[in-house]
């Protein structure tokens, strides 16, 4: 029997995609499968939502992107982001620790298998102000943990895992000598698990993947670990797209970012060169605007050499090229800004893989 | 006896004479000081000597007093108290020199001479004499040895003294203790309240004076903390009324009289009780433990009608024949009193504002001003005579303001005058010379200082308040059932 999608959008976007935005608690529900995912956004969806809620989430959605650029709207939900939401919500419900048992695993994981379905049908954004609507959206998918509370009292112990827990069992805590301890888990690293962890890592990267400037801005993330996508790539290889994803990376801290794209860089460099272009543009851009802001910040940890070398060699051929439309002055003094910052081994490696890569 | 006493020398470190050591100074000094005087006459002398500059507080808890004698039967007097440093020793020392008295320290028996101009170091007994008796004083001019006879208390010994006549104290201003017989007490109570002076009146009892009484003496005690200059010749020259100025936290000494020794430095008196010293040779009256005081005022006579109803009730009504007189203002010759308030016209305000300036912090502190279309009236619980400015008022009532060294006429009192102007309890009211009212908000009033400072402009920091509105909840998974049939109507997409 299908629900009434106007009933699953209402339960979805109440217990998944306000809170996603406005942040709280996300309640998901029975799973939504593939089908429904993909059918809602239609006609009649929006038609029980909380008008309220729905202002607010919007008006958040706002304050989310005008922190990248300047704008007063975004648009409605469109299609593939209620479907995004739904493959989320049924990722987020195979985690659910009930499904954990005998003659129930089976269920989680073909849940987890509908979201994967329903991602991959999901197209990847047509411009950059897609990229950023979807951003507003999911820019937070990465923060939503489970908060487990362990209680443990003079005669014995019990876990809670998402919910809270009964108010008996904390009274009289110094008589009954009661201990609380909550631990926030985020979703990666949630236990127990029914589904494979791998393949619930995998849905996550897939979603991440359609939404590319999300997926840039949570670059110095520990899992799953940045890498270039044909979402990303097509994203910053947009000047729009670029711009944002620039803004993005400078909201997180320097050291982070050089690591993940510099991995990540040299990753695509390594086997897939021909498509490396945007990333290595997006590094130069990134590399000259530190030295021109910040030359200090161009030293750091070892391990984001690669990416300050390789942007520092692109900014370098960007700065010397015929065409380079900077004034004289501003021009020699980058250059030798990047010159003098660029005498490292990783830089003559990163000149090297550019060399390789032109 | 020969002298035996030795100076002690720079860096000398043995010493003679038992339980003599030195001080971080070199200064040889006991565990005790001893000052040894001639007669209680001279005891009497130290301590009003002592006692004229600092108290005998910190000497307390250490001073013993007696009455030593010699072997030849003279009877001295011993005063001893711990020597805790040569500080203290010194000043003991040169008090006893200047009345006559020797100084000397040691710590049970043996006292040496203490230190002088002739032995800055102190002095040591080189031959301590061998006897039983309690005291023995090596001097450089005698050796002596004493038997304690009897000691002597200190408080006992200062009700003993008689105080000398000092009439200057009859007119010394603050607070007066007055005594009445019980014949005189309510006579006195009422001419007091009638005279509108504050105080607080109690009722006394003391012992019967003799086994004849079988009633123990009553006597009103009252306390006035200002007694209006008129009244002073009558309570000191009205035979049993006696008035008595407290010289110290629980003693007062009769008027017209002072005690030889600054008592206030004596702590020897409780302050919950109260001892009154007389002159001409009478005993004190001591009370242990003062009686409930109240307020004069409620001591007011009252008086019931004889005859006649409770109350006589009207019957009809009749238009009251109209005796109102308008408000007038007018000079007067009565002193300035209670000045707290002053208005400064519009076009003095910039002086005001020039005289911030050098205005006294406690004057800032304390001034209230409100600013208003007629200018800006300052209030001064503690008196306005800081602010030269403007005209002075006098609050003759809560919240109401009479031009100072003016009155109103027809001269109502000043309740009455409230209540016919009938301004609410939020309005401060001035009259004006010419008659009239002008009622100010209390709430407008605002502190000087607070209204003075032009600081500079200054923008708030709201960056806190935005990060705070802007801070976003944390995103909290919670784990809701997932049902019996999990899968029930999940579908894939077909095609």
């Amino acid at each position: 029997m299908a629900a009434n999608p106007g009933e699953i959008a209402k339960r979805l976007f109440e217990g998944v995609m306000g809170p996603l935005v406005l942040g709280g608690a996300l309640r998901p529900g029975h799973a939504i499968g593939a089908r429904a995912a993909l059918a809602l956004g239609g006609d009649g969806t929006m038609d029980g939502l909380d008008a309220s809620l729905f202002d607010r989430v919007q008006t958040a959605r706002v304050r989310r992107a005008r922190m990248l650029t300047p704008v007063d709207t975004v648009d409605l939900p469109a299609p593939p982001e209620w479907a995004m939401a739904a493959a989320l919500h049924d990722v987020l419900q195979s985690a659910n620790p009930s499904l954990d048992a005998a003659l129930r695993r089976k269920a989680a994981a073909r849940i987890l298998e509908l979201a994967h379905q329903t991602l991959e049908r999901v197209p990847p954004p047509a411009h950059a102000g897609d990229a950023l609507s979807r951003h507003t959206w999911f820019a937070r998918v990465l923060d939503v943990a489970r908060e487990d509370t362990s209680v443990s009292w003079w005669t014995g112990s019990r876990v809670f895992r998402g919910v809270p827990p009964p108010g008996r069992l904390k009274a009289w805590p110094n008589l009954r000598r009661v201990n609380v301890v909550t631990t926030p888990r985020p979703l990666l690293e949630l236990e127990p698990l029914a589904v494979d962890r791998e393949k619930l890592a995998e849905a996550v990267t897939l979603l991440l993947a359609r939404t590319p400037l999300t997926d840039l801005a949570t670059c110095a993330r520990t899992a799953p670990p940045f890498a270039w996508s044909e979402g990303t790539l097509a994203l910053v290889g947009t000047r729009a797209g670029r711009t944002l994803a620039l803004r993005a990376l400078a909201r997180v801290a320097v050291t982070w970012v050089d690591v993940a794209l510099g991995r990540a860089t040299r990753e695509l460099l390594t086997h897939k060169r021909a498509t490396a272009a945007p990333a290595i543009a997006l590094l130069a851009e990134r590399t000259l605007a530190l030295a021109q802001t910040a030359p200090g910040s161009l030293g750091g940890r070892p391990d984001g050499a690669f990416a300050r070398g390789l942007g520092a060699a692109a900014a370098l051929r960007m700065l010397r090229a015929e065409d380079s439309e900077w004034p004289e002055d501003e021009r020699r003094r980058l250059i030798r800004v990047l010159e003098s910052a660029a005498r490292t081994d990783a830089v003559r490696e990163a000149a090297a893989m550019l060399e390789g890569a032109s | 006896m020969n002298p035996v006493l030795e100076r002690i020398a720079l860096h000398q470190t043995r010493l003679h004479t038992p339980g003599l050591g030195l001080d971080a100074k070199g200064v040889a000094l006991g565990a005790k000081g001893l000052v040894l005087l001639p007669s209680i006459d001279r005891l009497v002398a130290f301590l009003a000597v002592y006692t004229r500059e600092r108290s005998l507080e910190d000497l307390m808890p250490s001073l013993v007093m007696h009455v030593v004698r010699s072997k030849l039967g003279t009877r001295e007097i011993t005063l001893e108290v711990a020597a805790e440093s040569s500080d203290r020793m010194d000043r003991l020392a040169d008090t006893a020199r200047l009345v006559g008295g020797f100084a000397f320290t040691g710590t049970s028996r043996h006292f040496v001479q203490y230190r002088d101009a002739a032995a800055p170091f102190g002095y040591d007994a080189t031959e301590l004499l061998s006897t039983d008796a309690a005291l023995l004083l090596y001097h450089d001019r005698f050796s002596q040895t004493y038997d304690v006879e009897r000691p002597i208390g200190l408080r006992p010994l200062l009700l003993r003294l008689m105080p000398h006549v000092d009439p200057s104290t009859k007119d010394e201003p603050g607070l007066r203790i007055l005594v009445a017989e019980q014949g005189l007490g309510p006579a006195l109570v009422h001419y007091l309240v009638r005279s509108r002076v504050e105080g607080d009146v109690g009722v006394a009892e003391w012992p019967p004076e003799s086994a004849f009484d079988d009633a123990p003496v009553r006597r009103w005690v009252l306390r006035v903390p200002e007694l209006p200059d008129r009244m002073r010749q009558l309570v000191h020259g009205t035979p049993g009324i006696t008035a008595f100025v407290p010289v110290g936290p629980g003693v007062a000494v009769e008027a017209g009289y002072r005690h030889p020794i600054e008592l206030r430095a004596c702590p020897v008196f409780e302050a919950a009780g109260l001892v009154l010293v007389r002159g001409r040779g009478d005993e004190p009256w001591a009370i242990a433990k003062l009686p409930p005081m109240g307020a004069l005022s409620a001591f007011a006579r009252v008086e019931l009608r004889a005859t006649g109803g409770e109350a006589s009730v009207a019957t009809g009504a009749a238009p009251a024949e109209t005796v109102r007189v308008p408000l007038r203002v007018t000079p007067s010759s009565g002193p300035w009193r209670n000045v707290t308030a002053t208005w400064v016209a519009p076009e003095q305000l910039p002086l005001l504002r020039k005289l911030a300036y050098a205005l006294p912090h406690a004057t800032v502190a304390q001034a209230r001003i409100a600013v208003t279309t007629r200018g800006a009236f300052v209030r001064s619980a503690a008196g306005i005579e800081a602010v030269p400015l403007g005209t002075f008022f006098v609050e003759v009532h809560p919240g109401l303001y009479v031009p100072a060294g003016h009155e109103v006429t027809p001269a109502v009192a000043p309740e009455v005058l409230a209540r016919a102007l009938a301004a609410p309890a939020s309005q401060v009211l001035f009259l004006t010379t010419q008659g009239r009212a002008i009622t100010v908000e209390d709430g407008a009033f605002v502190p000087l200082e607070t209204a003075l400072l032009e600081a500079p402009p200054w923008e708030p920091v709201v960056a806190e308040a935005i990060e705070r509105a802007l801070d976003e909840e944390p995103l909290r998974l919670e784990v809701t059932s997932a049902g019996m049939m999990p899968l029930r109507g999940v579908e894939p997409q077909q095609g």
